[in-house]
């Protein structure tokens, strides 16, 4: 069996990986994000980064964790109950910057970890979702870009 | 007693805006502590607001040196959504495009490199040798820093002459074997300034999830143009160098190596350079609802694309780019710790770090 055969057994999931856009998928369902990360770190998968996804209307947030092995992407989603995730910063050190970085953007909370000194934003105030604040205005003429060129 | 140094976010030392606290006691850095962000521009924000053209000249624009390569992971996972898949001829000339651009990136850190060595003439001599790789990137293109060769689908440009493409790799190659190469590997000031400096050992390179020549120069021999090959890579017979020293000799050897490698490639791919067309000739896209990600080993290392869309829209709904020196730049604060204040610079340096990556 290969290492990537055996990381559902290591983890209790039943389920296969599935295949689909470029990534291996394992169901996370009631795993938590430590235990995967414990289980990356057995087999020695590369951490590359979260991706943080607001949802439409009320619908929350979900993030997607990556991590390669041996070429292969794997991806755990997860979808937040409220705005908070435990940190895996403690037990995967090259997590560090996204999670400060989607706490920044997102507000997202990754719990058991500090966030200051703030990475994009040095000085201002803890956790805001910039998404939220910069969302893109109309300009006074009341037409977007597209409509403006083709005026 | 320990005091701080502050170098950046303008400092001559360091011509881009990033910062860098050093707790030093006397000459010997203790601790380091990084600053990013001064000029982060929001792209992938901005990206959800473009459509499926404008979008690919947006990303092109994260990065001033491997421009190409963020418009080919983003036509990758693209193409992921849209169900095209580029003939053979645009997957070739995407991987010349990819080596021509890795060339000019390593042949520019040499460069550097050089200069914050001491070797002043060297610094000259990189520059001639990387202006004769932008005058065939221009010559291509029609551009010298953002190509516009890609497309959902291939490639906008043929390459028309590649006999020219061929000469360029032969003067580099032979000027790299004579002159670079030697110089970097046997020079004592190169050495004194390089060996044993800025150390990464291999397990603080894979607990900080460093990618490209960074985790090559410590061992870990990763790289995705083998592990998961793209474009035409699975057709290019190459090696990847491997240094496991882990200090900056290890990192000048790694990237120097790969220019040679970068050449072999380049000569294999015009030699068996297929006819037919470079793009699928869509210029209308039916994007389906999901998410597909796309990988490429760019001259710093891995880039990864996290593109979503909804069915119906011109617009992605969401584009994630997950950056080279991202993961790298954590990892100079233990490259840093230890070493003598002078050596700083260099260090940062032997990253090849992009500021403007990294602040996306």
């Amino acid at each position: 069996m290969s290492t990537l055969e055996v990381i559902p057994e290591m983890l209790g999931i039943n389920e296969p990986w599935t295949e689909s856009g470029g990534v291996r998928w394992l169901s996370s369902g009631a795993l938590s994000v430590r235990s995967i990360a414990q289980t990356m770190n057995a087999v020695r998968a590369r951490f590359i980064t979260i991706t943080a996804y607001q949802l439409p209307k009320d619908e929350g947030l979900k993030l997607e964790y990556h991590w390669d092995l041996m070429g292969e992407l794997m991806g755990f989603t997860f979808q937040l109950q409220g705005k908070s995730i435990d940190s895996i910063y403690d037990l995967c050190e090259a997590a560090d910057w996204i999670e400060r970085e989607i706490h920044e953007e997102y507000e997202v909370d990754f719990v058991g970890r500090e966030y200051e000194p703030l990475l994009l934003r040095e000085g201002d105030t803890l956790g805001v979702n910039l998404r939220e604040i910069g969302a893109p205005t109309k300009p006074v003429s009341g037409l977007t870009g597209q409509e403006e060129v083709k005026k | 007693m320990s005091y701080k140094i502050p170098m950046g976010p303008y400092h001559p030392a360091l011509e881009e805006p990033y910062k860098l606290d050093l707790i030093c006691e006397g000459e010997t850095v203790k601790d380091a502590k990084l600053h990013i962000g001064f000029n982060f521009r929001g792209i992938e924000h901005l990206a959800e607001t473009r459509n499926y053209i404008q979008v690919i000249a947006l990303m092109e624009r994260v990065c001033g040196i491997c421009s190409n390569i963020h418009t080919l992971t983003l036509c990758q996972a693209m193409e992921g959504l849209t169900g095209l898949t580029p003939p053979p001829r645009a997957k070739y000339i995407r991987t010349i495009m990819a080596e021509l651009e890795r060339l000019h990136s390593h042949v520019l850190w040499a460069g550097i490199a050089a200069k914050l060595m001491g070797f002043k003439t060297m610094f000259m001599t990189c520059f001639e040798l990387r202006e004769q790789v932008m005058d065939v990137l221009q010559a291509i293109s029609g551009n010298r820093v953002n190509y516009s060769m890609n497309r959902i689908g291939g490639v906008n440009r043929d390459i028309e002459d590649p006999a020219a493409i061929l000469k360029m790799v032969e003067v580099l190659e032979a000027e790299m074997a004579r002159t670079v190469i030697p110089i970097f590997t046997t020079s004592s000031t190169a050495k004194s300034r390089c060996a044993g400096v800025g150390v990464l050992t291999t397990e603080k390179a894979r607990s900080c999830g460093v990618v490209g020549p960074v985790a090559r120069a410590s061992g870990l021999g990763q790289d995705l143009r083998r592990a998961a090959p793209y474009a035409a890579y699975e057709e290019m017979d190459f090696d990847v160098p491997v240094q496991p020293a882990g200090d900056v000799t290890a990192r000048l050897l790694v990237r120097a190596l790969e220019i040679m490698e970068s050449c072999k490639i380049i000569r294999q791919a015009l030699e068996k350079l297929p006819p037919g067309e470079i793009n699928t000739g869509d210029d209308k896209f039916k994007f389906i609802t999901g998410t597909c990600t796309s990988r490429v080993e760019a001259p710093r290392g891995e880039v990864m694309y996290s593109v979503s869309w909804r069915e119906g829209s011109r617009n992605p709904a969401r584009v994630h780019v997950r950056t080279p020196t991202y993961a790298i730049m954590p990892a100079i604060r233990y490259m840093v710790m230890g070493a003598r204040l002078a050596d700083t610079p260099l260090i940062q340096a032997s990253i090849d770090p992009c500021y403007s990556c990294t602040d996306r």
